[in-house]
């Protein structure tokens, strides 16, 4: 992405801004725990602020504070984990379909994940909930398998260009390594897109997460997690928004933080010569 | 005669820097009506940027001085001129033009946009603007029957690509056209074409300011001629006062490597004053130090067989199932310290031909023997010595560059990876043989988005004879370098190939080159060699149209075949 900004006084407010966003979700979500207090006494759904819930109680009447305090955790833990594991994966895998000299060897590697991405996520999803316990590990391991096909395809179609551009044939001819020509050169090339996707990615997971809650599968349905909680508080979204709203702004700060970050740095990278 | 009329476009004093770097320093000049004005000078010598200040365009974080005035009304970066006075014809038209879209729909959009705004209706309009695209396709010589309105931009010719860029211009009723170096690597009968429609261009009242290297185009086409170098205005007047006498020293030198081109200047002038050495001295110092050595280990070249790179009955093709071939039984030979240029127009399998070579190619059948043994068609297969031994020099140097390491690194690395040099050593080299064709180590230590055109095609050459090869193949290497940065990389090139016994292999659009280092040359056409011979006698006395087409010695001379 481009619009990072020129002058270094305002670079470093959009620093600064970014770290802000990125780092209140994360305190919330390492820190949290401690601080929140589950053991308040329930009172009605719905109800709106009072000095008792800073910000209103939930569909069953939990403080809403707690439940942010207490929902950070398995957002960032799986969520991130499962984007991160989708990509250690997928990035090699759409790379060397890109860098494939032969054709078949492309069509072998994409066309399994083809059919993989042509099955509804859900469907994925309870199935292989429904063949193992659930827990944390397994829904991330199923959140990254659902996710590896879109992440290989990106990296394949941000890959391609270059895999068969001059530079790549020119460093062929000069006995470059492996290493450099795949590793530095085509990792180099790819790095901005993945970035700005990798954010993205995460919302894609934490969300997912999320349905597989509501479909009983990993969370419990009314667990302390900001996006079970915006999935379950939604129908009272009139009566009482802040239990929706506070979750999905920690949500999306944490992913608007994280790709001015990366754009930051990628900026930053192209400067320094 | 010019200062009686009121110029339409009147620079006066122009600066420009950037960071500590004056880019553009005192460039004044007008644009009249019906008359070109050229800018000359050597690659960074300023011309775009100050062509490009006429548009309002400066670089980033730059500072402006002087004054430009476009109809008498002032441009600056913050209020650049309105779209239509004045058109921008780029080195590259294929750029200006939208790939996705047709060539009819947008001539007819522009129309409408410019049409007067007098009421009128819609069937009144769309008449109206039919009949002006079809007029601008008139004025720059295309037919105006329709034909090419349903094509896209890739389905037409590099020339008629820039005709349409031109008709752009006419129907935006463009009153003065910058064309970038509208000729850089075209072959001689499209120059001749492009040449003729800028003439023509400004007889019909346009005022053309034109940049350009090619100083047979700006003999043959403009009226006024300004000499830039590094930023500094240091000639200005009429065509034949500039060209004919010129007084600066590099006016001098650059008309002077002009001149040289049809024979070898042996004593060709090099009068750059502020160069110490002159770029033929520093090729020999490089070539000699090639000669003594450098790496350790290598066999000794004169007790290698003359046997050289042979070719035959190669054919190649593209596509799987719907194949199209690009060469058909191509057979040829290139002996050690000879040299072979190949031309031939766009499209003809030069570059297919270069890519088997090389093992780019792998769709390709008959053989490629170098000294007797045959190398594989992929150059994946090759071992570091074959790889080492056969080097190519991409048309596009910049393509052919990773954007994100430094030029110098990467010249000096294939010494590394293919000769077992020394790091340092292969550094010191690779700033050695970029310093004898003009390129500063401090220039080269920037990646490739610091350079221009000019100083990334020497890097690209530089980085193949780093290799040390024994064949090189050099795919259009010259197009886009001024006179006198061309005599030193081809001044280079000579002598790697007289003293060090390379075997080279030029692909070229250009007489000079050919003239200048080929001992033979080839002509292709649609995949086949259709006439070969020793350079002295194709060049002078050419038997084939198509040679006589392509290496005709003047703009004025031979029709198109």
């Amino acid at each position: 992405m481009t619009g990072a900004p020129e002058h270094p006084r305002r670079r470093r407010a959009f620093v600064l801004c970014a770290v802000v966003l990125l780092g209140l979700p994360l305190i919330c979500a390492l820190l949290g725990p401690w601080l929140a207090d589950p053991a308040d006494p329930r009172s009605g759904a719905y109800a709106p602020p009072s000095s008792d819930a800073l910000l209103g109680t939930d569909f069953v009447g939990r403080d809403v504070v707690d439940q942010v305090l207490l929902g950070g955790r398995t957002v960032v833990l799986v969520g991130g984990g499962a984007a991160v594991a989708a990509y250690i994966v997928g990035v090699p895998w759409g790379m060397c379909a890109a860098a494939a000299r032969r054709r078949w060897v492309d069509e072998v590697l994409m066309r399994p994940l083809d059919i993989l991405l042509s099955v509804p996520s859900l469907l994925t999803l309870l199935l292989i909930a429904g063949l193992s316990r659930p827990g944390p590990l397994v829904l991330g391991g199923v959140v990254s398998l659902i996710m590896l096909p879109e992440v290989a395809r990106i990296s394949r179609a941000a890959a391609l260009a270059a895999a068969s551009g001059p530079a790549m044939e020119a460093m062929l001819l000069t006995g470059e390594s492996w290493w450099r020509r795949n590793f530095r050169y085509l990792g180099g090339t790819v790095l901005p897109t993945l970035a700005t996707d990798f954010g993205m990615r995460i919302v894609g997971a934490l969300y997912l997460v999320a349905s597989a809650a509501f479909l009983g599968v990993g969370v419990a349905p009314d667990a302390a997690d900001w996006a079970v909680m915006v999935d379950r508080n939604r129908p009272g979204l009139f009566l009482q928004p802040w239990a929706v709203l506070v979750p999905a702004l920690l949500v999306t700060a944490m992913s608007v933080g994280l790709n001015l970050l990366f754009d930051q740095a990628l900026h930053r990278r192209r400067e320094t010569t | 005669m010019t200062s009686k009329l009121v110029p339409v476009v009147s620079v006066v004093d122009l600066r420009v820097g950037v960071a500590d770097r004056l880019l553009v320093d005192g460039l004044s000049f007008d644009l009249h009506r019906g008359r070109v004005l050229a800018l000359v000078g050597p690659s960074g010598s300023g011309k775009t940027t100050g062509a490009a200040a006429i548009l309002g365009e400066f670089p980033a974080r730059s500072v402006v001085g002087g004054t430009v005035t476009v109809d008498g009304k002032a441009v600056s970066a913050r209020e650049p001129v309105p779209p239509g006075p004045v058109a921008y014809v780029p080195q590259h038209p294929a750029g200006a033009l939208a790939p996705a879209l047709r060539i009819g729909p947008v001539l007819r959009e522009i129309a409408r946009r410019h049409l007067p705004a007098a009421e009128l209706g819609r069937r009144e309009r769309r008449v109206l603007v039919r009949a002006a695209v079809a007029s601008a396709l008139r004025q720059v010589g295309l037919p105006d029957d329709g034909s090419l309105h349903r094509r896209f931009p890739h389905q037409l010719s590099g020339g008629q690509q820039q005709r349409i860029v031109i008709a752009h211009a006419l129907l935006a009723r463009a009153r003065v056209v910058v064309a970038d170096e509208p000729t850089t690597g075209l072959d001689a009968v499209l120059r001749r074409e492009v040449a003729d429609r800028i003439r023509v261009l400004a007889d019909d009242g346009m005022a053309v300011l034109l940049l350009s290297h090619d100083l047979d185009v700006v003999r043959r086409v403009a009226d006024d001629v300004l000499v830039l170098d590094r930023g500094r205005q240091v000639e200005y007047g009429t065509a034949e006062a500039v060209l004919g006498r010129p007084s600066a020293p590099l006016t001098r030198a650059l008309v002077a490597a002009d001149c040289g081109r049809a024979a070898r200047p042996a004593e060709a002038v090099t009068v750059r004053a502020a160069d110490a050495a002159t770029p033929r001295a520093a090729a020999d110092a490089v070539a000699a130090q090639a000669t003594e050595g450098p790496y350790g280990g290598l066999p000794d070249s004169s007790s290698r067989s003359v046997d050289g790179l042979v070719v035959s009955e190669l054919s190649a093709w593209y596509g799987g199932r719907r194949r199209a071939d690009a060469l058909s039984d191509v057979s040829l030979r290139l002996t050690r310290g000879t040299s072979l240029a190949v031309v031939g127009r766009s499209g003809s399998g030069k570059t297919t031909l270069a890519r088997c070579l090389v093992g780019l190619h792998r769709d390709q059948r008959g053989s490629v023997c170098l000294d007797g043994q045959p190398l594989t068609a992929s150059a994946a297969d090759r071992s570091r010595g074959e790889l080492a031994r056969v080097q190519y020099v991409f048309q596009d140097a910049r393509a052919s560059l990773d954007p994100r390491r430094s030029v110098l690194d990467q010249v000096a690395r294939p010494a590394v990876r293919l000769r077992d040099a020394d790091p340092r050593a292969a550094e010191d080299r690779a700033v050695r043989i970029l310093a004898a064709m003009g390129v500063d180590e401090a220039i080269a230590r920037r990646r490739p988005r610091a350079l221009s055109g000019g100083e990334l095609r020497r890097a690209a050459l530089a980085r193949a004879l780093a290799a040390d090869p024994d064949v090189l193949v050099c795919d259009e290497i010259t197009a886009g370098l001024d006179p006198l940065a061309r005599d030193a990389v081809l001044d280079l090139l000579d002598t790697q190939l007289r003293v060090r016994g390379l075997a080279l292999l030029v692909i070229t659009h250009e007489r000079a080159v050919a003239a200048r280092l080929a001992d033979r040359i080839a002509v292709m056409d649609s995949g086949r060699i259709v006439d070969e011979g020793p350079a002295a006698e194709l060049l002078d006395r050419p038997t084939h149209p198509l040679t006589a087409a392509l290496l005709s010695a003047d703009l004025a001379a031979a029709p198109a075949p």
